[in-house]
């Protein structure tokens, strides 16, 4: 009996001792002890406690099912948590309600088996829990939290925007499932590794990494990793950063420094290249001016070649210096294609005088271009097409353009000597020339150009002919938006 | 005076010049140390001060901007007795955009000199009358 009576007192002083609440309930669910910081947690005395059902400490929506549950744990009395992965909350006497976790020990005695149950107030890590959910869903980037496993266990809205999944289909499922197939195999290892020893740090340093949509899209991504030790283990929360945008202005800066690095390039060479050849002009002028009398008509004539050779290949290399500042400082304005061909046709007026030309234009649209250059593409094509004319027929050009929404293609047709397949690409390329006959004379520089510009205005330009029976330019040109 | 590495340019600016009757005495200097140096040392009638200096740009050493930054260090007396053309064959517009940013020069000009240019450079300058080149 002394020994009963001392191993009791032993009982007692440890449950009030404990810095938790602690109940204990028999099988009928009536609370038969309840220690000090039970009182304090749910601010009643113990005495207005103790012989009442315990599901005065249950707000009274859990009341319905809680007997059956009492019932089920006495049917096989084992220390667990209770309410596994669902929420618990408890009442105090004011009817506030925090929420809880809750222990249960089975006690069994020679008389009875009653659970003694000990109870946290979790409402300050629930707090935290909360505060923490909320800095996540307010970050600017895409948050993704996983644990050890590599399942997600919180994302926020930005990750749903970015990977256009619902959150429902990502919390709970692997990680793998965002990131893309060929790099699945290596990521379990490679999360092993960071677990291992878990440091703040960006992911795949040096390496280029990419994230998968749900339509499958890839997209560049960059990063951050920083590990979160919590109550269920070490987890990590991953920070996602979507960087097409930086690429692709990475690439545009790339693009733009080679252009000028290509430019000065041109600047320089053909600065180089026009100093020997100013020098030998000069000096052939020298001779004509000093040297009339004793220069025979013969060498005279030599020295005319020299001097039509040299002031051709100065044109040459300014050419190519303008060839390469197309485009240059260009901005998409508003243009009206029907006015820049008038314009064009009153340019080419002497030429189409003296030729006979005919041009028909049909109705062009009003597009977004580089106007400059749009109005030296029409030229260009439009001087071609009366240059290239047969010998005894009077040019007829026309000038039509289709709308396919997403570019507009133009098309310039001629009755002149056409070109045969084989010279199709030849002829876009700068300096290439396919008539060595006198009367077509010229650089091999107009349709280089126009291909240039048909390409800076997101376009392509081709030919369609046959020898002999004129040619049909077409240049497309992408519907800008401004 | 001419400034300039290229001495077949300045054979053919000096016959320009004298052809035209546009100077009594044409300096010519293969760089611009050379040309700074006698700028300096300048006594008539030994040496005699040029009124109208053609600079080029590109030349080994100093180039045609470094020396402008040493002419503008010059007796400023001296400085404003002169007109100073770029002569270039740079058709770089980056070097057009620079030359604006130099008060002391007068005109930027592309290789060659002509008869043309320098009628202009005389009417604009000097009213007819003959400068020391």
């Amino acid at each position: 009996m002394n020994q009963v009576k001392y191993s009791e007192l032993t009982f007692q002083a440890i449950v009030e001792a404990t810095p938790n609440a602690i109940v204990l309930v028999n099988k009928e669910g009536k609370i038969a002890y309840a220690n000090h910081q039970t009182e304090i947690l749910f601010g009643y005395d113990r005495i207005e406690l103790i012989g009442r059902m315990v599901e005065i400490l249950i707000p009274e929506r859990y009341h319905k099912n809680h007997p059956q549950f009492r019932t089920m744990f006495f049917s096989s009395p084992e220390t667990r948590t209770m309410g596994s992965g669902r929420e618990l909350y408890a009442i105090r006497k004011d009817r506030t309600e925090f929420p809880v976790e809750v222990g249960l020990n089975p006690l069994v005695t020679v008389d009875v088996t009653m659970v003694l149950v000990s109870i946290i107030d979790i409402s300050a890590r629930k707090k935290a829990e909360e505060r923490f959910r909320l800095v996540v869903e307010s970050a600017p980037n895409a948050m993704i939290l996983t644990n050890k496993e590599g399942k997600i266990t919180l994302i926020n809205n930005q990750t749903e925007k970015l990977f256009g999944y619902h959150r429902n289909e990502l919390i709970g499922n692997k990680l793998e499932l965002i990131i893309p197939t060929r790099f699945r195999g290596n990521h379990p290892h490679l999360r092993e590794s960071f677990f291992s020893s878990p440091s703040v740090r960006s992911m795949g340093a040096g390496r280029e990494l990419f994230a998968l949509r749900k339509d499958g899209t890839e997209f560049p991504v960059e990063i951050g990793l920083n590990p979160i030790d919590t109550d269920e283990g070490t987890v990590v929360l991953a920070s996602v950063i979507d960087i097409t945008e930086r690429k692709r202005h990475e690439a545009i800066v790339t693009l733009e420094l080679k252009n000028k690095e290509l430019e000065q390039f041109n600047y320089i060479a053909s600065h180089d290249l026009q100093e020997p050849l100013r020098t030998v002009s000069n000096y052939i002028q020298i001779l004509e001016e000093d040297f009339s009398e004793e220069l025979s008509q013969e060498a005279k004539n030599h020295i005319r070649t020299i001097q039509r050779a040299t002031s051709r290949m100065s044109t040459l290399i300014r050419y190519l210096l303008d060839f390469s500042r197309l485009g240059r400082d260009r901005k998409l304005v508003s243009i009206d294609c029907n006015e820049i061909v008038e314009n064009v046709i009153a340019d080419l007026n002497s030429l189409i005088q003296t030729t006979g030309t005919k041009i028909q234009v049909g109705n062009l649209p009003v597009i977004n271009a580089y106007e400059t250059e749009l109005h030296q593409l029409f030229q260009n094509l439009i001087n071609n097409a009366i240059k290239f004319r047969k010998k005894d027929t009077a040019p007829q050009i026309t000038i039509g353009c289709e709308n396919y929404n997403e570019h507009f293609e133009f098309y310039i047709t001629d009755n002149g000597i056409g070109i045969s397949e084989k010279h199709f690409d030849r002829i876009f390329q700068i300096f290439q020339r396919l008539n060595a006959d006198r009367e077509f004379e010229g650089y091999g520089i107009g349709l280089a150009n126009c291909k240039k510009i048909a390409e800076m205005h997101g376009g392509k330009i081709w030919i369609e002919s046959e020898l002999g029976k004129g040619s049909t330019f077409k240049f497309s040109i992408s519907n800008f938006q401004v | 005076m001419l400034v300039d590495d290229n001495s077949a340019d300045n054979y053919y600016h000096e016959r320009v010049i004298i052809k035209n009757d546009a100077a009594d005495h044409v300096v010519i200097k293969e760089s611009g140390l050379d040309a700074l140096e006698y700028l300096e040392s300048t006594i008539d009638p030994v040496n005699p001060l040029p009124d109208l200096i053609f600079l080029d740009i590109n030349m080994p050493g100093m180039n045609g901007w470094e020396f402008l930054e040493e002419f503008k260090k010059l007796d400023k007396a001296l400085q404003s007795k002169l007109i100073v053309i770029m002569l270039t064959t740079s058709v770089n517009p980056e070097d057009e955009a620079l030359a604006k940013t130099y008060d002391i020069l007068a005109e930027f000009k592309t290789k060659p000199l002509t008869k043309e240019m320098l009628e202009d450079i005389l009417m604009k300058y000097y009213k007819h009358s003959d400068p020391r080149v």
